[in-house]
């Protein structure tokens, strides 16, 4: 039975940050219907941004944390106007290679950033300064790391604090109405092309904040992308498109899901378990666990 | 007449100190496979080609071997088997090398020597633990490594004069991590065999071990073993401290990996290093030859670190490579090979010679030296740490701490 | 034939014709003396063009944007390689064994994604092939794990591998040539350009959505197992996601939707990574920036571009 407990607690965790990494890649795949190959970059630059930052420059690790955001922010803006903008402006006839387009460029971007930090601050993996000094501490019969917990906290405010922004300030309805459908948005309008810029920010933001936070437990080193990038992947189609709650909640199912699958049945295959979960759920249910039919999935 | 014989005896004398120059100069090209980009360890890679470096200048700084220098080249296996393999067959069929040393990683070595063995150009393995790079038999493989089956060994009888009872070990989908995992199992049926072992297999792109951790916590073993690399070892190690797992009153962690000498390793496990039991392929206590004090001083100077085994392991493999050049007096691949299987090596960590016997140990320096320690403080250097076995001695296991 | 039709099919005769050229110089290159590793380099250019071929004939002309071409040429390799090592199978057992195989995983894999499109077709194909590589290069018993299986050899002689997988990206283009040029590849280019439209017109896209991924696979997988017969070694990096990323760019720069393209693209890229390696270890920097600079820029691809210089050249003959 404490097994039991401990694994559910402990996926829920992992889950937690699985939303955290994921959200970002939500929001992006539900405006564009695109696949952003170097979402697992922006986790790996906010690792390095927060790291580099509390370490080398010797900023407090909260005020890191800030800098790292801002940092993702910022790429996300970056990567928005100088490589995505031809896909939705003044390029009609892009539509047949949007698909391919999005992915070849996004997918060289993530070789570029992974062998540029490579080249740049070295292939060592390193240990991102906790924000609090604890390693371990006792909750009741679970052991938790002190970072993990403050991790979990703020993923958690932070996840919040996007489903409000989305549902109720004046941007957060642009992006919902952008999403649902570009073209009447403008009409009414909106600029489509500056709501997409905020929704990179914020994709940007949230990843490189997810790769701060686990900065201290995942020892991160360049080629860290790929693994919240696949994690990212299997939530947002699980979750369904255009479905923040959707992901969140596929996210802590998978986090749960996968801590009983490697106990139960394979160590080796916790990683690939996540991806059979794909398949299976895009065969029987391809709108996802919570997304909107008739979407033109 | 006079003016004529002046000229051609001029012209003669140039032309033959020319020639002399341009073979005097000639460099002797030695092949270097390591990883220099991801996937592969890139610092394993970065340490080699340091080691190798230096050993190099030390090498010409003398006047280089048959009055030629070395020189070196190096191919990026990204540590990956395809890759090797092509660097390998550039560095033979394009760049003309002697001989191909650097490798660090099981896999990229069984695909590479497969190339050296079709050319038939030698091949020193510089780190490649398992025991299928020797169970192959080619000829052209010598091997400064450590390997697998004496790290069981040796593990085992630690263990063992731990007198435990249960072992539960974790190892990295690999070759070498499963290899070492089972030939532990072996060596400790055979030492001490009502010990209770298993081992678990983890994927070592995977970030969290929790789960695998967990399973652990009810019931916690005597010893927790871990035959990983980092950066998957650095997560393990923090997530057994993290759990309580290990290291406690009750249960220790012993690796076997060495990773305790990495020069990022404390930098990623911070306190859950401490009370770490390692075997070690170097220790500051072994014995130091002229070569390992050079070298040592060298490297602190370029890298601002302490060396580690993986410096000495490198700077050995060039050894039996200029050495068997020395030795053949040429830079045939036939002569060197013969002089590599008889001869007589010194290196940084001793006296190198080569088994002939087929099987695990073909071609191995067989008596490669060893230690097991316990990192007993954080960021304690290798030199500070308590030797529980020291080189060619036996175990004092009760010098062994755990924590309270 | 309408003047549509002619217009395709002479745009494709010019393609082949192009491609021929291209394959006739390359006949030439051996003569050249070069060492049996740049040899080697030219077959792997090669192998990258079957594949981007393959792949193209799936995303280029049909639309189905699929992750895993590189996932095929890993099982292509595999196939053969295991019945190999355990049951000690020859090659003339393990090459139609590893085109079968592909084939039908690829009928499998087109199966599964029949109603997906865009993202999401991309998503499950870069989950198979992820699933595919997982659990090669983790059954430790079975595969021997990251160690690699070896392949016998099918012919002696570098020089024999160059010209043989010169003649098999000679036969690839031919078939998709005689493919396109016929109404069932106008049936394909219905689906890509909107499978809706096609189905109402009575094209039966479920069939030949289904045939392009069999077709695609079989010489992905094909293409794999002459890999692995001419180096010897399978591992399951062959598989990786990078190596299908490095697929598709060779086929977007070379420029997708014809046959030129792909191989052009295939060499050039392939070779250009090569070479940028002996310049230093910033190859892969340099490489992803031509990537990203080309598919904003140059969208057409290398051949576009051809076109582009080729037409404003005959209209300046014309003036």
């Amino acid at each position: 039975m404490p097994l039991f407990f401990d694994l559910t607690i402990n996926g829920l965790i992992m889950g937690l940050f699985y939303a955290l990494m994921a959200v970002g890649l939500a929001m992006i795949f539900g405006i564009l219907r695109i696949v952003n190959f170097a979402h697992g970059e922006f986790f790996m630059v906010g690792a390095y941004a927060y790291a580099l930052t509390a370490m080398k420059l010797g900023i407090n690790p909260w005020f890191a944390l800030i800098l790292a955001a801002v940092s993702g922010a910022f790429l996300g803006v970056a990567i928005e106007k100088l490589l995505m903008r031809p896909l939705y402006q003044g390029y009609a006839s892009w539509s047949i290679v949007k698909d391919e387009y999005a992915v070849v460029v996004t997918f060289a971007l993530s070789l570029f950033l992974i062998h540029f930090v490579d080249k740049v601050i070295g292939p060592s993996p390193f240990m991102g300064p906790s924000l609090v000094s604890t390693q371990r501490i006792a909750i009741g019969p679970i052991m938790l790391n002190g970072q993990k917990i403050i991790a979990a906290g703020i993923s958690i405010s932070l996840l919040c604090g996007l489903a409000l922004f989305i549902k109720k300030s004046l941007w957060g309805r642009q992006i919902q109405a952008v999403a649902q459908n570009r073209f009447g948005s403008s009409l009414a309008g909106i600029d489509p092309v500056k709501t997409t810029s905020i929704i990179f920010a914020i994709s940007g933001m949230l990843a490189a904040l997810s790769g701060a936070l686990l900065a201290p437990i995942m020892n991160p080193a360049p080629d860290i992308g790929s693994f919240p990038a696949l994690k990212s992947f299997i939530i947002v189609v699980l979750g369904g498109i255009g479905s923040i709650w959707g992901s969140m909640f596929a996210a802590l199912l998978l986090g749960v899901s996968e801590s009983f699958f490697a106990v139960y049945i394979s160590y080796d295959y916790r990683d690939a378990f996540g991806l059979f979960i794909l398949v299976a759920v895009l065969i029987f249910r391809p709108h996802g666990l919570a997304g909107q039919k008739g979407r033109g999935a | 007449m006079n003016y004529l014989l002046k000229k051609t005896a001029l012209v003669g004398a140039l032309l033959l100190g020319v020639s002399f120059q341009a073979s005097a100069a000639e460099p002797i090209l030695v092949g270097i496979s390591i990883t220099q980009s991801p996937p592969g360890s890139v610092v394993q890679g970065v340490q080699i080609k340091d080691a190798l470096e230096i050993y190099r200048d030390l090498v010409n700084a003398k006047g280089g071997v048959l009055g030629r220098p070395i020189q070196l080249v190096f191919e990026d296996s990204q540590g990956l088997p395809e890759k090797g393999r092509s660097a390998v067959e550039k560095l033979i069929t394009k760049d003309k090398v002697v001989a191909i040393a650097g490798s660090h990683q099981s896999s990229v070595c069984l695909s590479e020597i497969e190339v050296a063995h079709r050319y038939q150009i030698p091949y020193v393995n510089t780190n490649c633990w398992a025991d299928s790079v020797r169970e192959k038999g080619y000829p052209e493989v010598f091997n400064t490594s450590p390997y697998n089956s004496v790290v069981a060994k040796s593990m085992a009888a630690t263990l063992k004069a731990m007198k435990v009872k249960r072992v539960v070990a974790f190892a990295e989908n690999t070759d070498y991590g499963i290899g070492l995992a089972k030939g532990l199992g072996t060596a400790l049926k055979a030492a001490a065999p009502n010990v209770d072992y298993k081992f678990e297999t983890l994927d070592r792109s995977s970030k969290d071990f929790t789960p695998a951790i967990l399973t652990l916590k009810a019931n916690p073993p005597d010893v927790v073993v871990l035959t990983m690399l980092p950066p998957a070892a650095y997560i393990a190690l923090n997530q057994l401290y993290e759990q309580g797992v290990a290291p406690t009153a009750k249960t220790i962690v012993y690796d076997g990996a060495g990773m305790a000498d990495y020069p990022d390793f404390w930098q990623n496990v911070k306190e859950a290093g401490k009370y770490l039991m390692t075997i070690g392929m170097y220790h500051p206590e072994m014995n130091q030859t002229d070569l390992s004090r050079q070298i040592a001083v060298a490297y602190k100077r370029k890298t601002g670190n302490d060396p580690n085994r993986l410096i000495f392991q490198a700077v050995d493999s060039l050894v039996v490579v200029v050495d068997s050049i020395r030795q053949a007096k040429s830079t045939d691949p036939e002569k060197m090979l013969a002089a590599m299987g008889t001869g007589k090596f010194e290196g940084a960590r001793g006296t190198m010679t080569f088994d002939s016997h087929q099987g695990g140990t073909y071609h191995q320096w067989v008596d490669i030296p060893y230690v097991n320690y316990q990192l007993t403080a954080v960021n304690q250097a290798v030199g500070n740490t308590t030797l529980l076995q020291g080189p060619g001695m036996p175990l004092n296991i009760g010098k062994l701490q755990y924590p309270k | 034939m309408s003047q549509i039709e002619n217009l395709w099919s002479r745009r494709l005769a010019r393609d082949l014709k192009c491609l021929l050229l291209l394959c006739a110089l390359m006949c030439f290159v051996p003569l050249l003396d070069l060492s049996p590793y740049t040899l080697g380099i030219l077959i792997i250019g090669f192998y990258f063009a079957l594949m981007a071929l393959a792949w193209n004939l799936l995303a280029g002309f049909t639309g189905q944007f699929s992750m895993a071409p590189a996932a095929f040429a890993m099982i292509g390799g595999y196939i053969p390689a295991l019945l190999h090592f355990h049951l000690g199978a020859s090659l003339w057992l393990g090459i139609p064994a590893a085109v079968i195989g592909s084939a039908a995983l690829g009928f499998l894999l087109g199966t599964t994604v029949l109603r997906l499109k865009g993202p999401y077709l991309a998503l499950t194909t870069l989950a198979f092939a992820e699933i595919a590589r997982v659990f090669i290069g983790n059954s430790h018993e079975f595969t021997r794990g990251d160690q690699g299986l070896n392949l016998p050899t099918l012919m002696d002689g570098r020089i024999a591998y160059y010209y043989f997988f010169l003649a098999l990206v000679v036969l690839m283009s031919a078939l998709i040539f005689l493919l396109m040029r016929s109404k069932y590849g106008g049936y394909l280019l219905a689906i890509r350009d909107d499978a809706d439209a096609a189905e109402s017109r009575g094209i039966p896209v479920v069939r030949f959505k289904l045939f392009a991924f069999t077709i695609s696979s079989a010489i992905c997988g094909f293409a794999g197992c002459m890999y692995g017969s001419f180096s010897q070694l399978v591992s399951p990096e062959l598989g990786l996601l990078q190596q299908t990323g490095l697929i598709i760019s060779m086929v977007v720069i070379g420029g997708i939707g014809s046959i030129t393209g792909p191989v052009l693209g295939a060499l050039l890229v392939y070779l250009s990574s090569e070479w940028l390696r002996d310049v230093g270890n910033i190859q892969l920097i340099v490489f992803a920036l031509l990537v990203m600079i080309f598919a904003r820029f140059f969208r057409t691809g290398l051949w576009g571009i051809f076109l582009g210089i080729y037409a404003r050249f005959k209209s300046n003959k014309k003036n």
